[in-house]
């Protein structure tokens, strides 16, 4: 896979999550407590993706370096 | 000691901090900058995903601690139109405001404002709630915020009157 895609999904994530922490807050302080669980279960599991993304283009992006 | 690069255009070590601050060149340059940036922007990402954990932790803890009595507000004629009374609902740390609107309308509110949380008060020249901290001001039928800072609502407490004594019956956040 190009860098270039694990920069985007990266940048990606970061996007959603502004969203979603701004979405849980908003939701937490309205009392739609019913609305918060799923924000942050996207939140988390975009953090995941992060992550593992980033883990994906450290192997690449080193791998270079030792040539 | 360990070997540290002499020549100028060696980079030897392994870590991509110390090579870029010893660094001259500047194609390195940003390669090390933007894999920092990257890494910086991981981090970011996950801190902000992860920051909602303790929203839905503290929601859902939160969730069945809301019953409401019914609690005593004031007699209606010590209450005249245009006036407001200040009372607290649900518990004593939640100060509220009733107002008997200039239209003969009963209404009450949380009056924290939701922007900082000064206590909003009952203007009835204008026939609005205003928060005096930053002119934020709410419609004084809905609680609808209609100027300044505030975004959202004030909290509508539900009251009814029997054999002329207001109560206070219940609360909702989300409203209008
Ligand atoms: S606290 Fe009410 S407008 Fe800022």
């Amino acid at each position: 896979m190009d860098k270039k895609w694990y920069w985007g999904i990266i940048f990606f994530t970061v996007a959603v999550n502004v969203i979603m922490l701004q979405l849980t807050t908003r939701a937490y302080l309205g009392r739609e407590f019913e609305m918060v669980l799923p924000y942050s279960i996207v939140g988390v599991v975009m953090a995941g993706i992060a992550f593992f993304t980033f883990l994906q283009w450290k192997k690449v992006e080193y791998k270079e370096d030792e040539k | 000691m360990s070997e540290c690069p002499k020549s100028r255009h060696a980079n030897k070590s392994k870590n991509d901090m110390v090579n870029l601050v010893d660094n001259v060149e500047q194609k390195e340059d940003l390669k090390f900058n933007r894999r920092a940036f990257l890494k910086s922007a991981v981090g970011a990402s996950m801190a902000l995903g992860l920051s909602t954990v303790p929203f839905s932790v503290r929601a859902m803890m939160g969730l069945t601690d809301d019953e409401e009595d019914r609690v005593e507000i004031i007699d209606l004629d010590q209450l005249p139109v245009g006036e407001s009374h200040k009372f607290y609902y649900p518990t004593e740390k939640d100060q509220a405001l009733l107002v008997h609107t200039v239209d003969g309308d009963l209404v009450a509110y949380n009056s924290e404002c939701t922007h900082l949380m000064c206590p909003v008060f009952y203007q009835k020249e204008e026939n609005k709630l205003l928060c005096p901290c930053h002119k934020g001001s709410y419609d004084v039928n809905s609680g609808q915020p209609i100027a300044g800072p505030p975004q959202r609502e004030l909290p509508l407490i539900e009251i009814e009157v029997v054999n002329g004594k207001v109560y206070a019956v219940g609360r909702q956040f989300r409203h209008g």
